[in-house]
């Protein structure tokens, strides 16, 4: 509408223009003229400036329902929802579909796994945030940990002093509860003749007024007062009891040592909780167990917080109370601090603990986190893919549709009614998917769980369980259908009906845009897996400087510690065994670290922290470590006082010659007898570290490390259960495989690799469906023309070329486009590990050429028989 | 419905339209109310109102002569209907019996 032209002495024209856009056209003449009449007396009474202020105001009053409402068209277009064009619009896209069965499939086979896949992705999110969110008091608790200034250094670690807990509520009066966590404890339950060995913790008091643990009898305030008090899970209490009534007050052997009294049964732990305990042990009782951590300088328990709540309901603030308990330990402990060795206590809010558990210079860095974020991307991705499957076959079989568009144009139907039908085909489409989805997710949800190591099922009567499908379906049927719905709505009825339409540039260009992107993430994929693929090789294959086959790890407690002598005598005699010893720790796992170590020369302001294990004599003959100098052995009297230390840590010290040296650990001051090389300690993420090896004939609680002959486990195995047996017949005999164990450091790596190729290979199985589809219908577009080139004598060979190049060239410059984009993420992947492999340019060539391979076997199936095809055949109709 | 329910505006608005007889129109209805009640009324709760009146069937309207001081655009003249004449005589005769049902002297005196 176009506002009217004004001469001199009218009201303003913005006014004007105003209510000639709000007010509906047949109101409009008798509103405006009597409007303007009262401007022209209102511009003679009072003058022009007041009457324009007069006439806005009375344009603004017009702002209401009966101005702007227009009236009915009499003969009024019959409504989207009418149900006869309902019907029609059912019967049609059913026609569509039941007509065109392989593209049907297609598209739904595609959108159901996309779809199947990013349902399994958002179930392991859901399951992963879920974790640790069901504590009531979740907000107000939070992990005291330590940040150690050292050597340079800046690090987190979770271990306090044991004391730290009650000295923190007694100090603090923003802390209503503090409660410490041992490290996993295991123990041998006995009652009556059961036996058996149970994993679980020692807390503080405080611990079950923290943490939602419902307890099935008993009471929290009084259960875990005494130092015998054992509070144990509804699993516990009905295996050995039949119970939890029952458990109640009853007696438990543990370690064939003391009694305690069972105070009170809780629920058992569910599966959600990053702490996973089937007993509670008290406070009192664990630092009489281990008097060493008595002192404020050992640092290994983790402490736990729940802050007070303010008078106006909120809690105290968490950054405050930080910034007062920072230099605290000092002020108990004023020994601490150290020349350069700095340590400052922070707080992490428990709930986040679970996914930001990565820390770096000592601040949170995240942590599982990055796997979330990173699946939750793969999931967009993968269901985008499928989406322009949807997009392209749509779009490029459009000539198809394009008549029904004309006719339906012709009598009548708007654009919007035509896009409206479009989107609902894909929404049809997408409900169809999505049925098959649920099934698949259904079918594939045990293992799933198998490789994430989780426990996910299905909800139905969780009500955000339907909201997030219908979500992901709403948004895959909009997302898919938005682009050909928009297309197909927008051709001119004039050009289709006289059979000259023809698909611009554009839409060609933007089809392959999509075809380019699918490609793209694929490749991503693909490079991903293999990059993933090979650095887990890498872990696998590297040297670990000791042998990590044929060990068996057993846990030195009951007889066989305290005849430790004997059984080991017995062992070597026995048929399958090469060597035993025992270390603190597990070679793979460090047992601890310390600073305490001196030699002359020390730069007195350095503080190398140096790992630390005390063994038995054969250690590195047991664990096949190269050694310069000797190990130890009973025939030097004072190997007592003799160091074994690797490599790293002669490099540190700085000796040239270090063999025979001086050395003095935690004050004890001995000499250098061999250099070990240099093993790995922990998992490939961190560097080796300095390590120092002792003496100790102490055997209680340390491992016992057995070497077997080479494929004699079984022989081994027997007779070791057997030797355990006499020595130890109140502890059940369990054992680790040292392989096992150095597997376990990479399960997350590994999963992350598995799900990662089977991503890839999802994501360029739907690509090349929808490759296929578009394939068939370029094949079928253009039988006229192969048939002419046959007569005209092009070979087979010339016309699958012609076929496959224009795919093909899609596909490379997909793979030119993905490799920078994967060689950053993948650098980015591989900083996390400290012993890597490089990136090479083969593991990209190797990408593009199967991601080239399977788009040509794709392609070819139909330019293969569209070159093969008679030409008569298909030229003889026109 | 028994009948149509009027507002104590729209009733006015409809008597107005009467009184004013042949040159019932947007502005002079608003002038004579303004005259007649010394209220200040908009003139668009006056548009309303005759719109809504038109659409309860109490006025009948038609397009009027255009004049220069309007641009040339046409009035839209109201006139009432037999409905709108029976309600507001109906109206009436309910006021008029509840007066004379009040008592000489029951309601408090004012002085003018």
């Amino acid at each position: 509408m176009k506002c009217s032209d004004s001469p001199s002495s009218r009201p303003p024209r913005w006014a004007d223009c105003l209510l000639e856009r709000f007010c509906a056209p047949h109101l409009l003449e008798e509103i405006q003229g009597d409007l303007h009449e009262r401007f022209q007396r209102n511009a003679a009474l009072l003058g022009e400036r007041s009457a324009r202020w007069h006439y806005v105001r009375e344009v603004l009053s017009f702002m209401r329902p009966f101005a702007w409402k227009r009236k009915k068209e009499p003969y009024s277009s019959p409504s989207y929802l009418n149900t006869d064009m309902l019907r029609n619009y059912v019967k049609i896209a059913w026609r569509n579909l039941a007509q065109n069965r392989s593209f049907s499939a297609i598209n739904i086979l595609g959108l159901a796994l996309g779809m199947a896949c990013s349902l399994l992705i958002f179930l392991w999110i859901q399951d992963e945030y879920s974790v640790d969110a069901y504590h009531a008091n979740g907000p107000r608790l939070y992990v005291v940990m330590e940040r150690q200034m050292y050597d340079g250094k800046t690090e987190a670690s979770p271990g306090t002093p044991a004391l730290l807990p009650d000295e923190l509520k007694r100090r603090f009066p923003e802390i209503a509860y503090a409660a410490g966590l041992s490290w996993e404890e295991k123990h041998t339950f006995a009652v009556g003749d059961k036996l058996n060995k149970e994993k679980g913790r020692s807390v503080g008091a405080d611990w079950l007024r923290m943490f939602t643990v419902p307890l099935l009898a008993g009471s929290a305030e009084t259960a875990l007062n005494a130092p015998n008090n054992l509070v144990i899970s509804r699993t516990l209490a009905e295996n050995y009891f039949g119970s939890p009534q029952a458990a109640i007050g009853r007696s438990i052997r543990l370690d064939n040592q003391q009694d305690y009294q069972v105070t009170a049964v809780f629920e058992t732990i569910p599966e959600n909780s990053s702490l996973k305990y089937d007993y509670l042990l008290s406070w009192q009782d664990f630092l009489r167990r281990n008097e060493w951590l008595k002192e404020w300088g050992n640092h290994v328990p983790q402490t736990y917080v729940q802050l007070q709540t303010e008078r106006n309901g909120q809690p105290a603030n968490a950054d405050r109370l930080e910034a007062k308990l920072k230099t605290f330990l000092y002020e108990v402990s004023p020994s601490l601090k150290k020349g350069t060795f700095d340590i400052h206590l922070f707080l992490q809010p428990f709930q986040e603990v679970y996914l930001h558990s990565n820390y770096k210079n000592g601040y949170p860095d995240g942590g599982r986190i990055e796997y979330v974020r990173l699946f939750g991307i793969v999931a967009v991705f993968i269901l985008l893919i499928a989406c322009i499957n949807f997009m392209n076959l749509a779009t490029a079989r459009s000539v198809k549709r394009a008549r029904e568009v004309g006719i339906r144009k012709v009598v009548g139907a708007a654009r919007g009614l035509l896009f409206g039908q479009f989107m609902g085909e894909a929404l049809l489409l997408t409900a169809i998917a999505l049925v098959l989805a649920l099934g698949v997710v259904w079918l594939l949800l045990p293992v799933f769980n198998e490789l994430t190591e989780k426990n996910i099922t299905l909800h139905p009567n969780q009500g955000t369980f339907w909201i997030t499908i219908l979500i992901i379906t709403m948004l895959t049927g909009l997302i898919a259908g938005s682009y050909p719905a928009l297309f197909l709505s927008s051709l001119n009825p004039i050009r289709v009906l006289k059979n000259s339409l023809q698909l611009g540039a554009g839409a060609r260009l933007f089809r392959q845009g999509l075809v380019v992107f699918q490609f793209v993430l694929s490749t991503l994929l693909i490079i991903g897996m293999i990059v993933i693929y090979r650095q887990m090789q890498y872990i696998q294959t590297k040297n670990l400087g000791f042998d990590r086959e044929n060990l068996i790890y057993l846990h030195a407690e009951g007889g066989v510690a305290d005849r430790y002598a004997a059984f080991r005598q017995e062992l070597l005699k026995s048929s399958g065994i090469q060597s035993v010893t025992y270390m603190d720790g597990t070679p793979t796992n460090g047992f601890g670290s310390t600073g305490n170590v001196h030699w002359p020369g020390k730069d007195p302001n350095t503080n190398i922290q140096f790992q630390f294990s005390t063994v038995d004599y054969d250690f590195t003959k047991t664990l096949k470590l190269n050694v310069t100098g000797r190990d130890f052995s009973p025939a030097y009297g004072l190997d007592s006082l003799g160091y074994l230390i690797n490599k790293t840590a002669a490099r540190r010290i700085g000796y040239t010659d270090p063999i025979g040296k001086p050395l003095t650990l935690w004050g004890q001051q001995g000499t250098i007898i061999g250099i070990v090389d240099d093993y790995h300690m922990a998992s490939m993420h961190v560097a080796i570290e300095p390590l120092i090896v002792k003496l100790n004939p102490k055997v209680s609680g340390k491992t016992i490390i057995v070497r077997t002959q080479p494929g004699q486990s079984q022989e081994a195995l027997a007779s070791l259960e057997t030797l355990w047996r006499t020595f130890n017949p109140k502890i059940p005999f369990t054992y680790r495989f040292a392989d096992e164990e150095f597997q376990k450091l990479y399960r997350r790596e590994m999963t992350v690799g598995s799900l990662t190729g089977y991503f890839a290979i999802l994501a360029i199985f739907i690509s090349c469906l929808g490759l296929f589809g578009l394939a068939a219908f370029m094949a079928e577009q253009r039988t006229k023309e192969i048939g002419v080139r046959k007569v005209l004598g092009a070979s087979v060979v010339s016309i699958m070329s012609l076929l496959s190049g224009n795919f093909l060239k899609l596909v490379i410059i997909a793979i030119v486009i993905a490799s920078p984009i994967a060689g950053y993420a993948m650098n980015q992947w591989l900083q996390d590990f400290t012993y890597k492999i490089s990136l090479e340019w083969w593991m990209f060539a190797g990408a593009g050429g199967l991601a080239v391979f399977i788009a040509l076997v794709t392609v070819s199936f139909h330019s293969i028989r569209a070159a093969l095809m008679n030409p008569v055949k298909t030229l003889r109709s026109e | 419905m028994r009948r149509s329910y009027l507002g104590e505006f729209e009733e006015i608005v409809l008597l107005t339209v009467a009184v004013l007889g042949e040159g019932a129109y947007g502005v002079a209805i608003t002038d004579e109310l303004d005259r007649q009640t010394g209220r200040s009324v908009s003139i668009s709760a006056v548009h309303a109102a005759l719109h809504r009146l038109e659409e309860k069937g109490m006025l009948r309207s038609h397009m009027g002569e255009a004049t220069a001081e309007r641009g040339g655009r046409r009035k839209r003249l109201f006139t009432v209907t037999v409905l709108g004449s029976r309600t507001l005589h109906d109206i009436r005769a309910v006021r008029e019996q509840l007066w004379k049902a009040i008592l000489p002297h029951s309601l408090p005196a004012i002085s003018l």
